[in-house]
């Protein structure tokens, strides 16, 4: 089998892009400290709001200390509970600077979890708690949106972080 | 049986400007069966774009629910065309190429009806409004077990149809000892092998899981294990798509400009890798989900970089074809060759601007695998702006090129109105280009995909400019579609009859003999054994994880209508 001389130059240059696009990869993981999501636990959708699992028996948020905070929301279709409203809008209001972690359970069907300009976007599979951490550095108002299909009402699946401006 | 039947029928000679009767007929059904469905599946396109547009928010005409208009597009389009017309186009490439009938026409038979029965019982589920779970439907969510049972029938008679390519090669190769298969028929049996691995996942899941489920056989399920067995098929699903188009490029199209390909080797090493390669790495599909350890993503991630390789070398390859193609027609220079191309025919003007858009899609695909930017993109309209210019750009623009020539070939008339043909690829290219740009930067702002934007209670600022430019592009798109129907209905209908073609099928029945490739290319038993241990490396530990040992499964069903569990 022949292969020609440049054809050959353009399989290690486009084997060395690769390469580095790859490269660039385990750098935002290791350097940068970007995840994707990884398993947090199983939870049963019919015990989300039992008694024994405190976090999602009440959802909202819970300062941790030291500028950290746990989230804990259910997601059902189709609204989120977040433990508090603002305006009629499911809301986690926290402070700038905050790192606060999320955890988000289903109690029906598959939901999705993205929060607008963050790094946050996690499926919400019934069965499983999606956890993700972010850091609010920015002030203003921020939608969470449900982005993937869950039945009817859908589109009005929403809800937002409101990050006050630290004084 | 049938090795002894093949044995019996004599090699026929393909006339080379008139299609035989049992071609015409059995890749002709397929045809109209899958431009018949797309009718549909298309118009529902635009108008959802219309629909999701801030400055119009218009109904679904005929569908007005969203969700179903969008089932409906999904399955159409991307389930229901691509295979009747893949497996049509895949039997006349096999008895073109190898110059004798399929091992069994009856099986080719009983596969399309079966494929139709499967096609009607599906789309009754949906048009009557009882699946309108989109064309993945995840669980819990449950439809009417119509559309699982059609869904499994659809894919039980692709199996067959692949059985029969290969049977139909196996023969040949028993006439041909130690000769090479040619280019466009190996590229079918990757695909097809790669297809049937590919399957046995979504078989499983909606043998096992969902069909039991919606029958009330089983209460309950698990979402996870399910979308795990999804994405299993979904990947190679797309590759299934795209590698007809690829024979279409690597095969066809150099005959077509009167060149030969610029290396056949490495055409066989694009297929082969697109084969091995497309099943380890569907974990990309689920980079954002809970029950996947982070560790599988990566190595998925880098499978996937591998994968792109392929696609990669696809460009050198065909570039080159095209090249040399414009230097034979005398052009200089360093891109003289560009100006000397065929553009204003519909056949080329297909195929090469779907080459152009698929650069994007390839590019765009490269962005949504990387990993942790991957979180994103994830579910916003980034992601179908993406796989309309892969698969309704790059291969729906290359079947157009197919079908400019196989429909003319298969009826025997004249294609009607060729520079209609035309408009219809250069509108299509435009505005799926400016779909595909306007959606990807939706994505970015944040619009989330699958979401019935006219009616949602929030839409952000900053992604309502680029919605109502999908309703531009949604505008050009149902022109080009339009004059697709036009060109389809003048050529059956209102066109000349022709005694014989223009030109016979662009179809090589040779492997180039001057430049031989390694025998072990051909030796499938080799690379089945690498596709199930790869396989199992790279997807087992994911789905082990995934299955509840202690508990089973314990999520109920939900109709997308009420969330009350279905107990």
């Amino acid at each position: 089998m022949h292969i020609d001389k440049f054809e050959r130059y353009w399989i290690v240059a486009a084997s060395l892009m690769l390469g580095a696009f790859f490269a660039a990869l385990i750098a935002s993981t290791i350097v940068f400290g970007v995840h994707l999501p990884d398993p947090a636990g199983r939870i049963n959708p019919a015990d989300v709001e039992d008694w024994t699992n405190q976090g999602f028996a009440t959802p909202g948020l819970r300062d941790m200390g030291d500028n950290h905070y746990e989230a804990h929301i259910v997601a059902q279709m189709w609204l989120y509970n977040t433990g508090d409203v603002v305006d009629g809008v499911p809301t986690v209001r926290v402070p700038q600077g905050a790192v606060v972690t999320f955890n988000v359970a289903s109690k029906d069907v598959t939901h999705g979890f993205y929060i607008e300009y963050h790094n946050v976007n996690i499926m919400v599979i019934p069965g499983q708690i999606s956890r993700a951490t972010v850091t609010f550095n920015r002030p203003g108002t921020y939608r969470i949106v449900c982005h993937e299909y869950c039945g009817n009402g859908h589109h009005n699946m929403n809800a937002q972080v409101i990050v006050e401006p630290s004084a | 049986m049938q090795a002894a039947q093949t044995r019996d029928i004599p090699v026929l000679e393909f006339p080379k400007l008139t299609a035989l009767k049992t071609e015409r007929w059995l890749v002709g059904v397929h045809l109209i069966v899958a431009f018949s469905a797309l009718s549909l599946g298309l118009l529902m396109g635009p108008f959802q774009a219309f629909r999701r547009a801030p400055a119009l928010q218009w109904d679904i005409p005929i569908f007005s629910y969203y969700y179903q208009a969008l089932t409906l597009h999904g399955v159409l389009n991307a389930l229901v065309f691509t295979t009747f017309f893949i497996v049509g186009f895949s039997y006349f490439v096999t008895q073109r190429t190898l110059q004798r009938p399929l091992a069994s026409i009856r099986v080719a038979w009983a596969a399309f009806v079966i494929m139709l029965v499967g096609l009607v019982l599906a789309a009754f589920a949906i048009v009557t409004g009882q699946a309108n779970v989109l064309y993945t439907f995840y669980p819990p969510m449950v439809a009417h077990p119509t559309f699982y049972l059609g869904l499994t029938l659809v894919i039980v008679a692709s199996w067959m149809a692949g059985g029969d390519i290969f049977f139909t090669y196996a023969a040949w190769k028993r006439d041909h000892k130690g000769e090479t298969v040619p280019l466009a028929v190996y590229a079918t049996l990757t695909n097809f092998i790669m297809w049937i691995t590919a399957t046995i996942g979504v078989a499983v899941e909606v043998l096992f899981l969902m069909l039991p489920l919606s029958l009330g056989l089983v209460q309950t399920t698990d979402p996870q294990v399910a979308r795990i067995m999804f994405w299993f098929f979904g990947h190679p699903l797309v590759y299934f798509w795209l590698l007809p188009a690829y024979t279409a490029w690597y095969t066809m199209m150099p005959k077509q400009n009167g060149v030969r390909l610029f290396s056949d080797g490495l055409g066989r090493v694009a297929f082969l890798m697109i084969m091995l390669f497309s099943i380890p790495i569907g974990v990309h599909h689920l980079f954002t989900d809970p029950g996947v350890s982070e560790v599988a993503k990566l190595f998925h991630a880098l499978l996937t970089f591998v994968v792109a390789l392929p696609s990669l070398l696809t460009a050198f390859n065909i570039a080159a074809t095209l090249e040399w193609a414009g230097r034979k027609r005398g052009a200089t220079g360093l891109v003289g060759w560009v100006f000397k191309q065929q553009w204003g025919n519909p056949v080329m003007a297909g195929m090469i601007t779907g080459m152009l858009i698929f650069i994007i899609g390839g590019l765009t695909g490269i962005m949504n695998a990387s990993f942790t930017l991957n979180l994103a993109l994830h579910n916003t309209t980034w992601v179908p702006g993406h796989f309309h210019t892969t698969l309704a750009g790059g291969v729906f623009l290359t079947y157009m090129g197919i079908f400019y020539w196989l429909m003319p070939f298969l009826s025997g008339r004249k294609l009607f109105a060729p520079r209609l043909a035309t408009a219809q690829v250069y509108l299509w290219f435009i505005g799926m280009l400016t779909f595909g740009l306007a959606m990807g930067r939706a994505g970015i702002e944040g619009a989330p995909r699958r979401t019935d934007a006219g009616a949602a209670a929030y839409i952000s600022e900053a992604a309502v400019p680029w919605l109502n430019l999908t309703a531009v592009a949604g505008v050009i798109l149902l022109i080009s579609s339009i004059l697709l129907y036009i060109v389809i209905l003048g050529t059956l209908f209102a066109s000349k009859k022709q005694e014989k073609a223009d030109a016979e099928p662009p179809i090589d029945t040779k492997a180039p003999a001057d430049d031989p490739s390694p025998s072990i290319f051909e030796n499938w038993r080799v690379w089945m054994v690498v596709i199930v241990i790869s396989n199992l490396v790279m997807w087992g530990p994911v789905l082990i994880q995934a299955l509840d040992f202690t508990k089973g499964f314990i999520i109920f069903g939900f109709h997308p209508n009420a969330p009350i569990p279905l107990k």
